[in-house]
């Protein structure tokens, strides 16, 4: 038992990493390598433990990308990676990779997708053949596919038990709508039962592609042993065919008025919601400001959500809010749960903080959360894997290693007036949507208050 | 080992850098007060950062009926308030000097995990000494804060199916020792546990001797042993507290549990009574446990998810604790398997690994897992005062810690079958079987 969940406070909603709440006082420059197939790769040696850890980013090859038909298929596709090679079977790529106690896995965020590697150092150059033969040669074998797309559909099922987990799902489907951002990572039983494996493949001949593809390398290594190990293995990953196009995922601009969805769950004993409302872009200018903002609103324990909710009324073991960004947007999202017949004094001083929040912060609490954030960023940059992962996401977006320099200097300049504006523009007052999964006979009475309620059964198929 | 994989071995280590292995056991630097208080120092100054770990040998394995969940309760309560600091001061000030913590309750043990920039240190010694013995107790911030633990019950057990299931199972298995409950406690204790009673056990267990500080990171160790005695030097050593003697009676027979609750999957839990954390049985049956269970290689991952597709997922095997608890087979059952089935296909691997125990590839997978899994635990400054802490609750001392790797590597694939063959057995069995009301949708 935790006195509290911290990843409450990083919802990972979206399925990709957004951070301002990363990154060391300093990050070192990494070296640059280009491989053989024109594929760049960062390089940071760091001898500490007998440890490395890479970082893949194949860009266009996320949920964001996926055709509307194919909602689910970026990730069943990075799933069947791990599945079979053309010389090797599901069980032996898994026996290989467990045998060496290392850990590898291909997934898909929202903008990429994603491949992790990671071992002792010993083990290394062995982990990054397995890696690049499910990344170059996967079999893609029938009943490997009909396998990851039963598990998911029993996993839909399955996953409406856990209120928790459910009311993220119902939230991303209510927020984004149609919007390719608004792909559950699952899918839907509708989209799983038309999916065929030539759809899969055909997913991974158009994005799956080295081009683009950034890598970066941390841990007891030497320069010339990354080279020589990565060239002969995803060095060696040729393009096939000219690359199509990809279109950008198109922006999202977000709601306009309430959108307030309930879910009737008859068994709950406790009432789960999440707000949502648009944020900023990641990189955008006002990043420092929001992060400020939101530390004091509901990103860390003494915020005003949690003393309120929590500290003071023991409405709730957890609450908390967050920014999620991507390349051309961003979401804002507070959520919490409490009591069935606590909701509705819960919701209203939730409504109260937003709209005092947007009246701006006292300058002594502007100054502690400056220095929660400066104080809080060296460890997120500790590890291999978490530099590794700066250096690919930096280079992605374009943001360029003193990103996060730059990023410190920003909070360090945060005022009061320019918390304030960051308050006014992001906390919502009329653009918002609120979903609730609870036990409707027991809190539909007190929702009422907020406006008119589309409700639905957690039985009901979808999402 | 097959010849083939030694091959690659041998031509990849050719590759690696050796490292430089920064953290070994002399790096850990020992004090201990009059007072009893254990400090352990590791300096790590890779960020300007520091974490500071105070854990306590309390946990539910402390507690008796009535008082269950009040170790977990004292825990929250740590941050509300002492005469010196209120209630709330203690995060205001910490996260206003740029620190963050957290903390956690065990069967075992709870911890009290800060971490901040190098330059809080005074400030959070001093709060962190205050609090070992200044609580308050508000009675009005208690009743606020009972109901903050009402809603992570509700959350962590009643909303959660196989958490329900869980604390059946563990309440069906164990029937004498106090790991028969969840460290949550049952939610009508929760709801009458009274403040004096409260007190009582605050003041029994949160004394120096009860308790070891480690400070890992970005410190200078001469200062900080100053610091650390000026707060603490002067806080007495309470009486040695109450020793646990319940001992577990032995299981006679088979048992099942059977929850009816509304849900569209069902859920399976098999419990086995296992040894101790300190018990020379551990490691041969945690080595069996990575063979069954770590990993999509592992046998049951394969058979249930893989092979028979019966369940989703599977996870469990041993848990490290100071007397001897359970040994976890955790199945998410897909929606309408035959959970008779399900338990068949358990129950013929277990009988495989008793009567022919694990092979010398799994042996070597399982070392592999072990060593990875160390390092991979010491890659942060909270890892490793973590790691340390654990060490200190569970042996007695940190060095286990460096030891543990040696011990897994001498376990001989005999001992791992003896292992199966002594623990994994039907009178030593506790099956959880959560069944959706009202047939599956």
């Amino acid at each position: 038992m935790n006195r509290h969940l911290r990843t409450l406070f990083i919802v990972l909603l979206l399925g990709a990493l957004t951070l301002p709440a990363a990154a060391a006082n300093r990050l070192p420059a990494p070296e640059k390598l280009t491989l053989k197939n024109g594929v760049t790769v960062y390089f940071l040696k760091n001898a500490e433990l007998p440890l490395v850890s890479l970082r893949m980013w194949i860009p266009g090859a996320g949920l964001g990308n996926e055709p509307a038909a194919l909602e689910g298929a970026a990730n069943l596709t990075a799933d069947l990676l791990m599945k079979g090679t053309a010389t090797m079977s599901a069980e032996a790529v898994a026996e290989a990779v467990d045998f060496l106690g290392a850990r590898l896995d291909i997934s898909a965020g929202d903008e990429f997708a994603g491949l992790t590697a990671e071992s002792l150092a010993e083990h290394f150059p062995r982990l990054m053949a397995i890696a690049a033969d499910c990344l170059m040669h996967p079999a893609f074998k029938p009943d490997e596919f009909e396998k990851e797309r039963k598990t998911r559909l029993d996993g839909l099922k399955a996953v409406k038990d856990s209120p928790g987990a459910a009311v993220r799902s119902y939230f991303t489907k209510a927020y984004f709508g149609s919007h390719p951002l608004g792909h559950l990572a699952n899918g839907t039983e509708a989209s799983l039962q038309a999916m065929t494996l030539p759809d899969i493949q055909g997913y991974y001949r158009k994005f799956y592609r080295p081009e683009k593809s950034i890598a970066a390398v941390v841990g007891a290594i030497e320069k010339p042993a990354v080279l020589d190990l990565l060239n002969s293995t995803i060095g060696q990953w040729k393009a096939q065919g000219a690359a199509t196009p990809t279109a950008p995922i198109p922006p999202y601009a977000g709601p306009k008025g309430k959108k307030l969805i309930l879910i009737d769950k008859p068994d709950a004993t406790q009432a789960y919601w999440i707000l949502g409302a648009p944020g900023y872009k990641l990189g955008d200018p006002i990043t420092p400001q929001a992060s400020v903002m939101n530390t004091l609103f509901g990103g860390r324990f003494t915020s005003w959500l949690n003393t309120e909710l929590r500290i003071k009324r023991g409405l709730t073991y957890g609450v908390g809010s967050s920014f999620q960004t991507w390349r051309t947007g961003g979401v804002f999202m507070a959520n919490s749960y409490t009591k069935n017949d606590k909701i509705g004094e819960m919701l209203d001083i939730v409504f109260d903080l937003l709209k005092k929040g947007r009246g701006g912060f006292a300058p002594e609490e502007i100054e502690s959360a400056r220095n929660y954030l400066l104080g809080q960023f060296p460890p997120t940059l500790e590890t291999n894997a978490s530099k590794a992962t700066a250096y690919v996401r930096l280079a992605y977006y374009g943001l360029g290693f003193d990103y996060y320099e730059k990023y410190l200097a920003g909070i360090q300049s945060v005022t009061g007036d320019s918390a304030k504006a960051a308050a006014a523009k992001l906390l919502p007052a009329d653009d918002f949507v609120l979903v609730v999964v609870g036990k409707s006979a027991e809190i539909k009475a007190q929702l009422a208050k907020y406006g008119t309620w589309t409700e639905r059964k957690i039985t009901d198929p979808g999402f | 080992m097959p010849k083939k994989i030694a091959a690659i071995t041998a031509a990849i280590m050719s590759l690696a850098v050796l490292a430089s292995a920064q953290f070994r056991k002399e790096d850990v630097k020992v004090n201990k007060l009059d007072n009893g208080l254990k400090i352990l120092f590791l300096e790590d100054h890779d960020i300007p950062n520091v974490a500071l770990y105070t854990f306590f040998r309390v946990g539910s394995r402390n507690e008796r009926p009535g008082l269950t969940g009040v170790s977990h309760f004292i825990e929250h309560m740590m941050f509300n308030g002492t005469p010196k600091f209120g209630p709330g001061e203690f995060d205001r000030r910490m996260e206003f000097a740029g620190g963050a913590n957290n903390a956690f309750t065990s069967d075992d043990m709870t911890g009290y995990t800060d971490w901040f920039p190098a330059a809080a240190l005074e400030s959070m010694i001093e709060m962190e000494s205050d609090r070992m013995q200044g609580l308050l107790l508000d009675p009005q911030v208690l009743e606020s804060e009972r109901g903050v633990i009402a809603s992570e019950r509700r959350m962590g057990v009643e909303n959660n199916n196989d958490a329900i299931l869980s604390e059946n199972v563990r309440a069906t298995a164990i029937m004498a020792h106090p790991y028969h409950w969840d460290v949550i406690g049952w939610m009508s204790d929760i709801l009458s546990w009274k403040r004096d009673e409260i007190m009582a056990y605050y003041k029994t267990f949160y004394a120096p001797n009860n308790a070891v500080l480690i400070l890992v990171g970005d410190f200078d160790p001469v200062r900080a042993l100053e610091l650390i005695r000026a707060s603490y030097a002067a806080i007495p050593a309470g009486p040695p507290p109450p020793v646990v003697s319940t001992v577990e009676p032995p299981q006679m027979g088979p048992k099942e549990v059977i929850v009816r609750k509304e849900a569209q999957a069902p859920s399976f839990l098999m419990v086995f009574h296992a040894p101790s954390g300190a018990s020379p049985d551990f490691p041969p049956l945690a080595i069996l446990d990575l063979v069954l269970l770590n990993g999509e290689s592992s046998r049951l991952y394969k058979r249930l998810v893989r092979d028979e597709q019966l369940a989703l997922d599977v996870s469990g095997g041993t848990q490290e604790s100071i007397d001897p608890l359970l040994f976890f087979i955790e199945a998410k059952p897909r929606p309408g398997v035959d959970l008779v089935k399900l338990e068949a296909v358990i129950l013929e691997e277990i009988e495989k690994a008793k009567t022919g125990g694990i092979t010398e590839q799994e042996f070597q997978k399982a070392q592999n897992a072990i060593k990875s899994g160390f390092f991979f635990g010491m890659q942060s400054i909270n890892g490793k005062a973590g790691q340390l802490g654990q060490s200190e609750i569970l042996h007695g001392s940190y060095e286990y810690l460096f030891s543990e790797m040696d011990l897994y590597a001498k376990v001989t694939l005999d001992q791992v079958k003896a292992m199966a063959a002594k623990y994994l057995t039907e009178n030593n069995r506790t099956v959880g079987k959560l069944i959706p009301e009202g047939g599956q949708k």
